[in-house]
């Protein structure tokens, strides 16, 4: 198994700095839902992971930790997060990205 | 090179891969997109090899963003880590055998002006330091000397990352390596020095933790390319393998570096100022109004 970043998307929609969006060195790999957490009251949206994508290297927890200040990220087992954005769930939208969360642990 | 190659042909867009429909339909071709808006379109770089955390990496992926009009831009690259990623991206690369890529790219430059005449096509090259400062010097500073229209971005992480940790004419005075196990014995070489002697209409260096002002010089330096003259950005994007960074730590490491060695300058020509302002709104560039002298 091997460690993929991991986003704590109630802190995230507290705030929706979106920094770590623009220092993840992958492209297409943290994607921002504008809807995510609305469900909870939370206005902006919060990012979230394409865990397919995310080559481990935890710059995004340096970046929320040390820049955006806000803790919201962590590096996880990938088969112990439950529910992941993958790129083939993504779909993107006017200023949005949505995805279908699924676990790929289960068929 | 134009907004016609990024669209389906008419009855196949069902039968290609989702990545590739999602770069079609919601890619950054004819719009301006920016980089405050990355995670909600489809970038138009793929998934490529290059190390984890590598911030030569995330120095591309914010290159890729900041093209005025990557759907009119050829690159041109060479051997070195960097091609691995340049070469994974819905924007035409043009690979040269080590070191001639500026030699490449004026040729480039100059067909696609006789071809498409006034209509913008840009060319950029992005290479690391030692395929443009050692290996590549002359067709790089020759380049500059013929007054080539096309940008030049120096990938520095200060060593040949690709082969192992050779030092490199960028590399640091001192500095030992796996290949340089002495140390290296002399100093880094002014590049940007000699980019301004030889021309050059605008000269930037820049670290890959401020994605916002790398998009801005890369975006100016390509305009100014156009019709002034060339234009070198000098961008420290360290190798966290041969320097040996842990990759949560590269961007501290970025910071460090910035705050040392590698502080944000820009110089800009008049001429290129005046370009900007007239044509593509820079308001900081405009003359500034002489101020009215009122005598006692
Ligand atoms: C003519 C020639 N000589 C040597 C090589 C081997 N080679 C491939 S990449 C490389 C070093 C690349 O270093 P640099 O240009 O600094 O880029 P980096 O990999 O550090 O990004 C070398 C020497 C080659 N491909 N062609
Ligand atoms: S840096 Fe942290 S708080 Fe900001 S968008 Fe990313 S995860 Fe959310
Ligand atoms: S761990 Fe690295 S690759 Fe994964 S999302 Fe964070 S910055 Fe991107
Ligand atoms: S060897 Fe160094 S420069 Fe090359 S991809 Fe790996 S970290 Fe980046």
């Amino acid at each position: 198994m091997y460690l993929v970043a991991n986003i704590d998307q109630e802190i995230c929609a507290a705030t929706s700095c979106r920094l770590c969006t623009q220092y993840c060195p992958e492209a297409n790999t943290i994607q921002y839902g504008t809807e995510l957490g609305k469900d909870k009251g939370f206005k902006y949206g919060s990012a979230y992971v394409s865990v397919d994508r995310c080559k481990g290297c935890a710059q995004c927890v340096w970046v929320c930790d040390n820049m955006a200040k806000h803790k919201a990220i962590k590096m996880e087992m990938i088969d112990q997060i439950g529910d992941q954005a993958l790129t083939e769930n993504i779909s993107y939208h006017e200023k949005n990205t949505t995805a279908v969360l699924a676990s790929p642990w289960k068929s | 090179m134009s907004l016609d190659y990024v669209k389906f042909t008419p009855g196949f867009g069902k039968f290609m891969p989702k990545e590739y429909r999602d770069m079609v339909e919601h890619g950054p071709f004819g719009k301006k997109t920016t980089v405050s808006q990355v995670g909600t379109f489809k970038e138009i770089m793929e998934e490529h090899p290059m190390c984890a955390g590598c911030a030569m990496t995330l120095f591309i992926r914010l290159a890729f963003i900041a093209l005025p009009n990557p759907e009119d831009t050829i690159m041109v690259g060479t051997a070195g880590c960097g091609r691995l990623a340049i070469s994974q991206a819905a924007v035409p690369f043009v690979y040269g055998n080590y070191g001639d890529q500026n030699g490449v790219a004026s040729g480039l430059s100059r067909g696609l002006r006789l071809r498409f005449g006034d209509q913008p096509k840009d060319v950029v090259v992005m290479a690391g330091d030692g395929g443009m400062a050692d290996i590549g010097f002359s067709c790089t500073l020759h380049s500059w000397f013929r007054q080539e229209k096309f940008t030049t971005i120096m990938l520095d992480n200060e060593v040949y990352g690709n082969t192992g940790g050779q030092e490199s004419g960028m590399t640091n005075k001192g500095q030992v390596l796996k290949m340089a196990p002495l140390g290296k014995k002399f100093e880094k070489m002014d590049m940007l020095g000699m980019a301004k002697v030889a021309g050059c209409a605008y000269v930037a260096t820049v670290v890959p933790n401020n994605p916002r002002r790398v998009e801005s010089v890369i975006k100016k330096a390509v305009l100014i390319a156009r019709e002034v003259g060339p234009t070198y950005i000098q961008a420290y994007t360290s190798c966290n393998i041969e320097y040996a960074i842990p990759t949560d730590q590269v961007l501290q490491d970025c910071k460090d570096v910035e705050n040392d060695r590698y502080q944000f300058t820009e110089y800009i020509s008049d001429e290129a100022k005046e370009h900007l302002s007239t044509l593509y709104g820079y308001k900081e560039y405009l003359p500034k109004p002489v101020a009215a002298v009122t005598k006692g």
